[in-house]
């Protein structure tokens, strides 16, 4: 399907972390990519992008990238036209002049609020409603991802699946092996770490350490490398393998998004954060945890509660997966409930891609969102 | 007008969507991420009575509508409109259809106290009082000796000819007491 030649204005405000640029980078590639759309990616932080993406200009107020108008946003917002179609994504401030050109087509552009992820019930019955502006003649409309038809879905590359179903443990020794690691020995268990500040992590590591399995961790730059450094008293320096007894910790460097996907494939077990990793972590198609980003009130434990009521729907060992996610979310008992989550690992692969394949019959946020600007 | 967060809206408040008056039937808060927050809201236009479902975050700000109300006492028909009247006896006309669940209820010289509620001076709905006393213009008569069991029966207003289900012991001409909100039969005076 194609775009039928809008143009898209997309709007980035990095608060924290990378989730903000991460699913915007990826969403605008994918318009761009598979439905041909005219883009104008807005984003205030440069350099948290130039991470994600090394080719980014840190000081250019104007560049291309991948067929992409990238601008730095400044608070100094320029005078331009609005384009057809406009996205805030988590809900970001549009600058006022900006809404005022807005108010100024002919024809009021497609305005969305792309909101944050979530698998609460109350998202399907938000999902497209209308915010009226308070005194222009404009409407927004509010844009929930989901894991159900009735929200607009989530990111999922055309290609994506296809891809990964033919990346084979070849392909993953020789991925690891860039990083530094050897192939594969014997009965190992590879797990990838990507987690935000989290106090239970000390207690997990000295879990591996102490357990009957050999573990391999591959721990990612900022919170997590600077944790488990803390934790081993040494710095974890990139291309480095440090050891103590049955655990083997490699920090890598900051991976593409391409090369996040391909670490998330390489491992038997992905520790996510967040939402851009624990999206791409289902469709990895690997037992996977999730940190959830800690909200006040514990609000997001109710968040966690609702995703896996759904995602563990018909598993029978559900309850052992949901000691194990509480626990890294800070309440429970994590070393108790490591040894049984471990144990259960096959069925929970198997299950993951059944839940996969549920995923995968609803149609990609992108999708949903070129036809919701079509109006179809 | 004052300005309203939409986080603060509740039932009742009366915000300008889209230019227009609506009364907020219900908002309802989610949490969303990162500590931020979504108002889902329903509301009724108070121009077309059309319900509608929108959603808002939270810090967002909406025009708030004081709206002036008065009591007055209603004081004839001239089709289309019922005419009401305050202390002042400046008359204030609003049209039947706006309030047509009201007019089984409506009669000539009617003494109760209404509310009418105005949107730029202009009136726009009326709020009967809760309880209203009314004669019954016909109703079956009671028999004496009935032993049916019968506990309610079927009366028709005076002058409107609202249909009511009342105890059965009421008779033609009977002044009764009816819960407006309800629409129920209350009492018979006597």
């Amino acid at each position: 399907m194609q775009n039928h030649n809008f143009t898209w204005d997309i709007f980035c405000k990095v608060v924290d972390n990378y989730g903000d640029i991460g699913v915007c980078w990826r969403l605008a590639r994918q318009l761009a990519d598979e439905y041909d759309a005219d883009i104008r990616l807005w984003v205030d932080n440069l350099n948290t992008f130039a991470q994600l993406s090394p080719s980014i200009v840190t000081d250019a107020d104007v560049q291309h990238l991948d067929g992409m108008e990238i601008h730095r946003w400044r608070a100094d917002f320029p005078s331009l036209d609005a384009a057809d179609v406009v996205i805030e994504a988590f809900a970001c401030e549009l600058p006022e002049s900006y809404i005022e050109a807005m108010a100024e087509r002919k024809t009021a552009p497609v305005w969305i609020n792309l909101e944050y992820l979530s698998a609460e019930a109350w998202v399907d019955d938000s999902h497209l409603l209308a915010s009226p502006h308070r005194n222009l003649p404009l409407k927004k409309h509010f844009f929930f991802p989901g894991f159900t038809p009735a929200t607009g879905g989530l990111i999922r590359e055309r290609d994506l699946l296809s891809v990964r179903s033919n990346f084979n443990e070849s392909d993953a020794d020789i991925f690891l092996g860039g990083l530094g690691t050897p192939p594969r020995d014997g009965a190992e268990i590879r797990v990838s770490l990507f987690c935000y500040d989290n106090p239970v992590l000390p207690e997990l590591l000295q879990e591996w350490a102490d357990g009957p399995d050999r573990i391999r961790v591959f721990v990612t730059p900022g919170a997590p490398a600077r944790q488990v450094s803390d934790w081993l008293g040494e710095k974890l320096v990139p291309g480095t393998e440090l050891c103590m007894n049955q655990l083997t910790l490699h920090a890598i460097p900051f991976l593409s998004q391409s090369g996040y996907d391909r670490l998330l494939w390489a491992c038997d077990m992905n520790f996510v954060r967040g939402e851009d990793s624990f999206v791409r972590a289902q469709w990895a198609q690997r037992p996977f945890v999730w940190q959830i980003y800690p909200q006040a009130e514990n609000a997001h434990l109710v968040k966690l509660k609702a995703f896996l009521t759904q995602y563990l729907q018909n598993f029978p060992d559900s309850e052992t997966v949901k000691r194990f996610w509480y626990g890294w979310n800070g309440t429970g008992n994590l070393r108790a409930s490591w040894r049984d989550f471990v144990a259960i690992w096959p069925s929970l692969e198997l299950h993951t891609k059944v839940w996969v394949g549920q995923l995968d019959r609803t149609r990609n946020l992108a999708d949903n969102l070129v036809r919701f600007v079509r109006g179809e | 007008m004052s300005v309203k967060l939409a986080n603060n809206l509740q039932s009742g408040n009366v915000v300008i969507l889209e230019g227009e008056p609506v009364v907020v039937i219900k908002a309802v808060i989610n949490k969303s991420g990162r500590n931020q927050a979504v108002v889902k809201v329903k509301a009724k236009n108070l121009l077309t009575n059309r319900v509608s479902e929108v959603i808002f975050k939270s810090d967002d700000k909406l025009e708030g509508v004081m709206m002036e109300k008065k009591d007055c006492k209603y004081s004839y028909f001239s089709a289309p409109n019922h005419v009401f009247v305050d202390a002042d006896f400046n008359e204030y006309e609003i049209d039947a259809e706006t309030i047509a669940d009201l007019e089984k209820y409506i009669v000539d010289g009617m003494e109760e106290t209404c509310e009418v509620t105005f949107y730029e001076e202009r009136p726009i709905s009326v709020v009967l009082p809760k309880i209203i006393v009314r004669e019954v213009e016909y109703t079956e008569p009671v028999v004496r000796g009935d032993t049916s069991g019968k506990i309610s029966k079927t009366a028709v207003l005076k002058e409107t000819k609202h249909e009511l289900q009342v105890s059965a012991f009421v008779e033609i001409g009977d002044k009764i007491e009816i819960d407006t909100e309800t629409g129920e039969f209350r009492k018979r005076l006597t």
